[in-house]
């Protein structure tokens, strides 16, 4: 009942007519200023707002839904990269222009996936050996770039596996403890997750294993109320302890600096620094896109692009783009209570907070409320495995409230059947 | 619902947990924004170490004291009102933290939390700050110091503005000396230290002006009180001491001569408990608020004081400090029938374009605290000082009120010379204080700089 008057009450076209205009405006400024007409910017941008008029209208013919809330935010935060890497060149959008159509294309595949849980439970080995293959063939041939060993490169691209294997790991972990199971299941996923957790740390990539750290510990949480679980965390914290300071000197390092970046305002604060001399510099309205100096300074438009956003757009931005963020982990909550399947909830609630947890981590991080651990922006940040990784996540959540609430569900009936 | 779904809420903690975060960001944002933005490595103001565009500084009488021109700080061609003016300008650098530069430094960029820099980037060039000082008293007060070390601080006391604010050693902005000693004793000893604001001096007879505020105060029958002066006057083992024999007076004249004995006898009578309690209200041991910075504390601490330290501290002696523009503010007081109005000396902010973001409006100020009546007895007695003790010549048409001090300080140095005080004219409406280090006697030291600035205000 609460549903249905609430798929009314969303207007999601007027929505998406607001969020097209605000595109059409910032994608225009490209337009009037430039002397010659940027023809393959315009092809583009073009490109993209097809791609997200044509996926929502297909997505609404197909599925008869009107609830879009997710794909609009998320249609909205990459537009907002889209124009950053614009403001860069015309190489950078293009790139990140087919990251997002290959973010769709992995949105589209999780969500078919995660339509049936027998399929989803099948698929839930191979995602894993997968997963862990792709993170041990990155520790083989991985290159180490800004100190960190997390990138591997294909055909000319530089590739992230560890962001890939994010939506593996929520998937892993919401298949693998959807109900009961035995505890050689549950030994079986303890070992996936420090394994990866393991791997990251030896690739030194320090933000992202706590992120999955962060992650593996809200599984254990949903699941926990009986002892193994609680086993799960402790073990978990044990060996994230374990690590710390086992990679002491390096993470210690990082620490050096955090609240006081500014007496270290040329070395370890430098990134920092900037990000809060130049979010202060463009005030609530922004200075103007392409106008900041933010992005003279390195990962600009990757790890700093809030900083950027904010200087460049304005803080008031800066803050809208944050709270929705807050507004896809608030669907993911509302939706995975009303759920009957223990699985897409569960899958919903992870991904949730990866995600919240990753921009916090970013956000934070670059304006010294954290210590800096270098993670990207989802959706927003220059990248085209951390926008795929941010679309196949997103599907997690959308699955809880397509699939979720369905009764015929097979999932769903085995679940009424054990009963509570 | 079943028990995972519950569970579901551990998001609910993270969502606060971020919003929360998001609120701390943007108060620190809206607390250090101006701070950050100023930053020396923000490439918006700064190019090549120089200051891009910052605003103008005028005088009150229309001059400018500095602009940027081509990306450099530009000052003054007047060399006698650079020097003058150091201290409440300030160097581009930061050096004199209560300068213009320093504290107005982010109106100066355009900052603002709303607009960050967008001032400059859209006009090329920040606000333009209006002082409240006049550029002659000025000048007449660096003049009359003639290269002595001390401080001139002159304030309307009705409205707050302060005309003239002086420190010295100064130095020419234009031509800054390099490697300058700012250590005690050398030439440009303290020279970043606004002395008016900051400094600390020994007052000397100035703070009969509290001692007699707690007798008007606190001592009976005041008006038939006399006290006979025989030069010297025995406290326990020691002896207060004048510079000659006074004989027998009245309160006003024991005032006029400021006599040490009389007044080591009234502090004697009320008490240290009283005399303490009495400078508290006056604003001792307080940082006053002067504009956005802060004054620095007079000190009097009776604590340890015996019958004979007492009768010292009453004329200003002992371990007593007074802070130059306190003793103005109090004079001000003294002045506005018991109010002291907080001083200031930026009066307006403009923008490029010709937007007024900051006008300075009166404020009282609550840590200097005076009786009505005790103000008015103090006027009386102060303006008696003037007729009968320094002369009206000296302040010819003035129409002055005022207490002289001659401060003993160090053994084989000549004592501070100190003169506090206000018109009574009604088109006048000015406090002052003087105080010329190792000088010598305030009548013939710092009544006349005192003057001179009068003067040039008329």
């Amino acid at each position: 009942m609460g549903k249905n008057r609430r798929e009314k009450s969303f207007r999601w076209i007027l929505v998406l007519v607001l969020v097209s205009a605000f595109q059409v405006l910032s994608f225009s400024r490209f337009f009037i200023k430039a002397s010659s007409f940027n023809l393959e910017l315009f092809y583009v941008f073009s490109a993209f707002m097809g791609l997200e008029w044509l996926y929502l209208i297909f997505h609404r013919l197909i599925s008869r839904r009107k609830d879009f809330q997710l794909e609009i935010i998320a249609f909205f935060l990459s537009g907002i990269g889209l124009v950053v890497c614009a403001s860069f060149n015309n190489d950078f959008a293009l790139k990140q222009a087919l990251a997002i159509g290959l973010g769709l294309l992995t949105h589209i595949g999780v969500l078919l996936i995660s339509k049936n849980t027998d399929i989803a439970m099948f698929l839930r080995v191979p995602a894993a050996v997968a997963s862990l293959g792709l993170l041990a063939f990155n520790l083989l041939v991985a290159k180490t770039k800004y100190g960190t060993l997390n990138w591997i490169e294909i055909a000319g691209f530089s590739v992230q596996p560890s962001e890939l294997v994010k939506v593996a790991f929520v998937f892993v972990g919401a298949v693998t403890l959807q109900k009961i199971q035995s505890t050689k299941s549950l030994t079986k996923y303890l070992i996936f997750s420090v394994t990866c957790i393991g791997a990251l740390f030896l690739m030194k990539d320090f933000g992202t294993a706590l992120i999955f750290f962060f992650t593996f510990v809200v599984i254990a949480f949903m699941r926990s109320g009986d002892v193994r679980s609680i086993f799960l965390v402790s073990t978990g914290a044990a060996l994230g302890g374990g690590m710390v300071l086992y990679f002491k000197p390096y993470v210690v390092r990082r620490f050096a600096t955090y609240r006081h970046i500014w007496e270290n305002m040329d070395t370890g604060g430098y990134q920092q620094t900037r990000v809060l001399i130049y979010m202060a510099s463009g005030g609530l309205f922004g200075l103007g896109i392409g106008e900041g100096k933010l992005r003279n300074v390195y990962a600009a438009s990757t790890d700093l692009v809030f900083g950027l956003v904010c200087e460049e757009f304005g803080l008031l931005l800066g803050l809208f783009i944050l709270t929705a963020y807050g507004l896809i982990a608030l669907y993911a909550l509302i939706a995975a209570n009303r759920a009957a399947s223990t699985f897409y909830s569960m899958a919903a609630v992870c991904a949730a907070s990866m995600i919240l947890f990753q921009v916090s981590l970013n956000v934070f991080g670059i304006t010294d409320l954290l210590p800096l651990t270098g993670v990207t922006l989802p959706f927003i940040s220059r990248g085209g495995t951390s926008m795929i990784s941010s679309w196949g996540l997103l599907a997690l959540i959308r699955a809880v409230g397509l699939f979720g609430n369905s009764a015929t569900h097979p999932a769903n009936k085995r679940l009424e059947g054990e009963g509570q | 619902m079943n028990y995972t779904t519950r569970r579901a809420y551990v998001v609910l903690a993270l969502i606060g947990g971020f919003f929360a975060g998001m609120i701390i960001m943007t108060f620190s944002l809206f607390k250090n924004g101006g701070h950050w933005a100023s930053n020396r490595v923000n490439a918006h103001l700064y190019s090549g170490g120089q200051i891009v565009n910052a605003g103008s500084v005028f005088t009150a009488d229309g001059e400018e004291l500095a602009k940027s021109f081509n990306g450099k700080r530009v000052y003054s061609k007047d060399r006698t009102l650079r020097l003058s003016s150091l201290h409440v300008l300030g160097d581009p650098v930061g050096f004199i933290a209560s300068g213009t530069h320093s504290l107005y430094r982010e109106e100066l960029f355009g900052y603002s939390f709303v607009n960050g820099i967008y001032t400059l980037k859209e006009y090329g060039k920040g606000n333009d700050v209006y002082l409240t000082i006049n550029s002659k008293a000025n000048k007449a007060a660096y003049n009359a110091l003639n290269g002595r070390k001390g401080a001139v601080g002159v304030y309307n006391f009705k409205t707050g503005e302060i005309i003239c604010a002086v420190s010295n050693p100064a130095y020419d902005l234009n031509n800054k000396p390099k490697d300058m000693k700012v250590e005690e004793g050398d030439t440009y000893e303290g020279v970043y230290l606004n002395r008016l604001f900051s400094g600390l001096y020994t007052p000397g007879s100035i703070f009969k002006t509290v001692t007699a505020a707690c007798a008007i105060e606190n001592t009976p029958a005041l008006s038939s009180w006399t006290f006979t002066c025989t030069g010297e006057y025995q406290v326990g083992q020691g002896l207060v001491k004048c510079p000659k024999k006074h004989g027998k007076m009245d309160f006003e004249k024991a005032l006029n001569n400021s006599c040490n004995c009389a007044f080591a006898q009234l502090a004697i009578d009320l008490g240290k408990e009283k005399l303490d309690l009495q400078a508290q209200s006056l604003g001792f041991g307080q940082a006053i608020k002067i504009d956005k910075t802060l004054s620095e504390k007079s000190i009097l601490n009776l604590d340890r004081a015996n019958g004979f330290d007492l009768a010292w501290a009453a004329s200003g002696q002992y371990t007593t400090l007074v802070n130059p523009a306190h003793m103005m503010i109090l004079m001000g007081a003294i002045a506005n029938g018991g109010q002291a109005v907080s001083p200031y000396f930026v009066e307006k902010i403009v923008t490029p374009n010709k937007i007024v973001i900051y006008r300075a409006t009166k404020a009282i100020e609550n840590s200097v605290n005076i009786k009505p009546e005790t103000a008015n007895e103090l006027a009386k007695l102060f303006r008696s000082n003037v007729i009968n003790e320094y002369g009206d010549s000296s302040f010819p048409k003035l129409q002055m009120c005022g207490k002289t001090g001659t401060a003993e300080v160090q053994k084989g140095k000549a004592p501070h010379a100190w003169f506090v005080g206000f018109s009574q004219r009604d088109d006048l409406p000015y406090a002052i204080v003087v105080v010329v280090e190792n000088a010598g006697s305030a009548i013939s030291n710092a009544v006349p700089v005192a003057n001179r600035v009068m003067q040039a205000l008329k």
